[in-house]
Parts: C-alpha cells; structure tokens; sequence
C-alpha cells in the first residue's frame, strides 16, 4: 500500500497542473502531426490501396512540411508580436491594419526607388519597420495616455490602418515581382525557402529580447501584477508603450515575409491575421491574463493552427470548416488555460 | 459648469451642431424625402447596434454581430422559399443562439466577452460558408416581394423599415427601464461585484444581454438581406465598426451602466450625418472608414469611466 501511495504521490508531482498545461500544447502539436496521416491510412486502406503509415503520407513528407512553413510565417512573426502584448496581460487587436499599410507602404517605396534590392530600393525594409514601430506606438500611446482598454483602443488602431492603406492605394494591388526579392520564397536551403530561416531568426531574437533584455523581463513583471511592477518602481506606462511598438515591429516583419509570399500588397494582405495570430498565442499556451509563456509558445501555436488548416485540406475537408474549428478551439485554450479559483468576474 | 453634469447631453448636442453645421454648408441636406431616405438607409446598422448596446451596456463587447448578420443573411436566403416570412423567426433564433452560447462561455468558462465573441463570429463565418457554398446567392424576386414585399411600403408617408425600427427601438426601451430585467442589467453595468453581492443572478443576465444583442445582430442580417435581396457570408462586412461608434457616440460608454438604447438612436443618427457629410464633402468611401476609426477612439475617450477601471487598464 504505502508503495502504490508513493507511486502516485511520485506521479502526482509528476503531473503537476502546471506542468500539464506547460506541456499540452507541444503534445497536441504532435498529436495532431500523428493524426492526420492516421486519417490517410484509413482512407487508403477503405479504398484498397497500398499505404504504410507515415511513410506514404502526403501530409507528412518533407514538401509538405515546407509548405506549412511557408504559410505559417508571416502570421508566426505577427503572433510573435502579439505575444509580447499578452504577456503583458493586454491585448492587440490592430495587426490586419498595420500589416496591410506596412506592406503597402513598403510596396510603394520599393517600387519608387527602384523596384530591386540590388538598388536603393532595399531601404523600403527599413522603412517598413520604422511605419510599424510607429503605428504602435500610437497604438501603445492611446492605450496608456488615453486610458483606453488595449483591446479596444488596438481594434479602433486597426479600423484605422486598415482604412489607410485602403485610402493609400484606392483599392488597388501593388505588384513586387523583384527577383532577389522574391527569393524569399523561391530559393531555398535544406528544401525550405529562406523565409524560414528569416522567421526562424527573428524568432530566435524574439526570445533573446524574452529572456535576456530588462525590457523582456519586464512584460512579464506587468503582466504578472501590474500593480505590484508599478510599485516596486518600474514605470509600467513606459514598458507598455515600448510593448506595442516592439509589437509593431514584428507585425511590419510579418507584413514584409507576406509580400515576400504572394509578391502582391493589397489593403486585403492583413485580412485574417488579427484571429490566426490570437488563435496562435492562445493555443500555443501564453494566458490571456499575462504573466505565463512565451514566444515557443506561439511557436507551437501557429504550429497547431497551420497544420489544422493543412491537415484539413490534406484529408479533404472544406476549407470553410476550418474558421469554425479554430473558433472552437480558442475558446477551448482561453476556458482551459483559465484558473478559475483566482478570477472573480470576467467582462 | 461641471463636466459631468452636461456629460449625458453631449451625444444630442453633438448631434444638433452637426445637423447645424452640414445644413448650412449644404441646405439641401434639409430636403425631407432626402433625409426619410437617408435615415431608412441606416435601419439595418442601426438594429445591430441597438443589439450591441446591450452587450455593451453590462460592460462587455459584442464582436459577432457582423459575422452573425452575415450569416442570417445567408440563412434568409436559402430558406426564403421553403418558409416564407416564417424565416424571420429562424433569422432571430439563430442570433439569440449564438448570442447565448457567447454568453454562456464569457460567463460559465471564464473567456472575455472580446474574444469569445469573436471566436463565434469565426463559428458563425463558417456556417455562413457552408450554408452558402461559399458563393453569393440571390433571393427569388417574387418569393421575397410576397413574403417581404410590405419592408418596402410606407403608411402616412412613414416608411414600413423605418417602423420596424421604431418598434425594436420601443421594444428594447421597454427591456431597459420598465422591466426587472432592465434594472439587473443596469445594476451588472454599474457595479458587477455589487451585483452578485445583492443576490442577483449575474450569470443569467449576460447571457440573455449577449443573446439579445445576437438577436438583433440577426435581425440586422434579415433586414439586410431582404433590402438587398441575397445572402454572402461577407455581405454586412464594416457593420461592425459602425454599430459599435454608434453605440459609444450615442454615450454608452465601454465600461457600461450608462446610457442605453436611446443614446444609441442618437448615436446612429450622428453616424448617419457624418456619413452624409463626407458625401457632401466629396470625402472617398475608401476614406471613411480611416474617419470612423479615429472618431471611435475619441468617443471612447471622452466616454470612457476611468474609475471602474480600478487603476489599472489592461
């Protein structure tokens, strides 16, 4: 007896709560991977054909793999981003506004000053990070300085930009067919295109800032309990404004690997980031509240939500399905992810 | 002068200086067929947003109801001719239930209201989707015009869709200061923890505040779709931002417990003129929207109620 109640007492600190929700997200991740070509073998093996599992999976091979990191990119940099913000405990609602006039501002300047990287035109770059550095700024300012709640003051942030970059091109698309630039997504190393390698080290500079800045530490100081952070002399208004605006840098990053993508920037090129990225973060395990994750988190998060849409059209599901079970599946992550013993009311 | 005693006339005053100010720059703008017109255009974003106002009213967010319309839209269409008029009641069930189910997972699983309504909002695009096959779909003309055709007339010069948002506006009127119903949201809005304190059923009015704002959301949707005979999963698409600065010019702030309904008639009417103005000012449609976005934040920062904030704002 005492044996079996050492076991599970050794289980038990095992499988701490906190350690399950640590470790949750990366096993659906696999999960996930492990299902989907489960879903082909059976097809296979209902219609008679021949189908080794995993070997003869469509969606696990190698071309497949590079398809999801191609379309997971640009929206893992805007969740990037974001999960700065909700580390802080707040939220950012404005990225399909800064993302779509980054992308168009930096169309027209590439195009105007040359239309090729090997020219003068490589400073539009620049100057895509600086338009979204900018735009969230303000974005940080309205929230703190105007004491609007983030989620709003972001949503209104992103009607606005959106509205701009439609203003800015009438409506119009701005094509980018330069070839050095587009390598982006044409040339590639070890089958994967270099876009990936672009993310994966903004990525890697993203967790440098997380882990190893005094900036970093202090998102979690805020989201942790602000009221506590402000007290032990940290200026929180100041962290939260540096906040959106390193946000905003990463959502012109993503902005930049979109345009990479499809060589086209439109008012439409933000369309749909604001719920993938959000989606992403929760999933991935960072808490609405603030305070826990990071930015492995929301890489394993825009993990499972491309590989959900991928999977899904793999399998043959149509594509419409897959708006419905990401919403599902946010609610699923927040209600999970919710301590429920110390929220006393939600809004 | 105090600030806070001329606060609640702000909206109407708003209003008057700029009727004042588009008539004198424009005086046709004071042509009555003109205006009767230019106020029925507005009904169905004005019945979405007297939905929301209720939603914001407890001090939360709806931001479902344009993907909710969007796919009551769809559903009127496609069950036009299989039901006839009796597809309004389908329209109003389907918000009410989403409305409901956004309620019950802010209330019941913890998840704020602005995330979990605009996780149904994706559930509802993609029922939209399916029920649509992702094309646009178009009513039968004559099948609308029998089951429909009377949203068109007017009675003593009153037109019937401008009627049908009087009578939603009375309706909502009576819900929020003649029932009990009317006073548990009031009293959520003002103080939510003094709520459940006195023994109120907390839970259950979000839930019918949030089902009530899908039941107009969908209401909008049907009006919507019958003015522009068909359904598409993105037809009421920019109804979002509008119903929501209308609600807050009108001066129901986002921290709720005051204002209501009638401010958000107001509201509507203020975002009707504006929209007007920057016709008359040659101002692009492609402009408005950037427009609209700054004047939300400035009506949420002259309304805003920084003490229910509690110091900190998330």
């Amino acid at each position: 007896m005492t044996d079996m109640s050492a076991q599970t007492e050794a289980l038990g600190s095992l499988l701490t709560r906190d350690r399950i929700a640590r470790w949750a997200p990366l096993l659906v991740l696999v999960a996930l991977v492990l299902l989907f070509p489960f879903f082909e073998f059976l097809a296979d093996l209902l219609a008679g054909k021949e189908h080794v599992y995993l070997l003869d999976s469509r969606f696990f091979s190698i071309r497949n793999g590079a398809r999801i990191g191609i379309a997971a990119t640009p929206a893992l940099m805007v969740a990037v981003g974001a999960t700065f913000i909700i580390i802080m405990g707040s939220i950012d609602l404005s990225m399909e506004g800064t993302v779509s006039v980054c992308a168009v501002l930096f169309a027209f300047a590439f195009l105007g000053w040359g239309g090729t990287l090997a020219s003068w035109a490589w400073l539009a770059i620049p100057l895509a990070l600086v338009v979204g550095a900018l735009l969230g700024f303000v974005n940080g300012m309205i929230h703190v300085r105007l004491k609007i709640p983030s989620f709003m003051a972001s949503l209104a942030m992103g009607f606005v930009g959106t509205g701009l970059a439609l203003l800015l091109t009438g409506g119009d698309r701005l094509r980018v067919e330069d070839e050095l630039f587009r390598s982006l997504l044409t040339v590639r190393w070890l089958n994967f295109p270099i876009m990936c390698y672009v993310a994966l080290a903004f990525l890697l500079l993203a967790w440098f800032i997380q882990s190893h800045t005094a900036l970093g530490r202090n998102f979690y100081a805020v989201g942790g309990g602000e009221q506590l952070a402000q007290s032990s002399g940290l200026n929180v208004a100041r962290v939260r404004v540096m906040g959106f605006t390193l946000a905003g840098i990463f959502f012109a990053v993503g902005a930049l690997l979109a345009v990479g993508r499809i060589g086209i920037a439109e008012t439409a090129t933000g369309n749909n980031f604001m719920f993938v990225s959000i989606t992403a973060v929760v999933v991935g395990g960072t808490a609405l509240w603030g305070g826990i994750g990071g930015v492995w988190n929301t890489l394993v998060g825009v993990l499972i939500v491309n590989v959900i849409n991928n999977g899904m059209v793999v399998i043959g599901l149509p594509s419409y399905v897959q708006d419905g079970v990401l919403g599902a599946l946010v609610i699923l992550a927040v209600a999970l992810s919710t301590n429920r013993k110390s929220v006393t009311f939600v809004k | 002068m105090n600030l806070d005693r001329i606060k609640p006339h702000f909206p109407w005053l708003t209003l008057l200086a700029l009727v004042c100010v588009v008539g004198a720059a424009n005086p046709a703008f004071f042509d009555p067929l003109g205006l009767l017109s230019l106020v029925t255009d507005v009904v169905p974003l004005f019945i979405m947003a007297l939905g929301m106002t209720f939603a914001i009213y407890i001090g939360g967010i709806d931001l479902s109801a344009q993907q909710v319309a969007n796919m009551v839209t769809v559903v009127a269409t496609v069950y036009l001719s299989q039901f006839g008029i009796g597809v309004a009641v389908i329209c109003v069930l389907a918000g009410f239930l989403f409305g409901a189910i956004s309620g019950f997972v802010t209330t019941r699983l913890y998840v704020p209201s602005f995330v979990s309504t605009l996780a149904m909002g994706f559930i509802a695009l993609s029922a939209a989707k399916y029920l649509s096959g992702q094309r646009a779909l178009s009513m039968d003309v004559t099948e609308r015009n029998t089951s429909f055709g009377w949203m068109f007339d007017s009675t003593a010069g009153v037109p019937h869709q401008l009627a049908i948002a009087i009578a939603l506006l009375a309706f909502a009127w009576f819900l929020q200061t003649r029932t009990s119903f009317g006073r548990a949201l009031k009293a959520v809005g003002s103080g939510e923890l003094a709520a459940v304190a006195s023994g109120l059923n907390v839970d259950r009015v979000k839930i019918l505040a949030f089902a009530i704002s899908g039941a107009f959301a969908g209401i909008a949707g049907l009006v919507f779709s019958v003015k522009l005979s068909g359904g598409d999963a993105n037809l009421a698409n920019g109804f979002l931002l509008l119903a929501i600065v209308a609600v807050l010019v009108g001066g129901t702030p986002l921290t709720g417990g005051v204002g209501g309904v009638i401010n958000t008639a107001i509201g509507t009417l203020i975002v009707m003129v504006i929209r007007a103005a920057m016709v008359y000012l040659e101002i692009s449609a492609t402009q408005q929207q950037m427009v609209f976005g700054v004047v939300l934040i400035v009506a949420i920062a002259l309304t805003i109620d920084r003490s229910k904030l509690s110091g900190v704002v998330k």
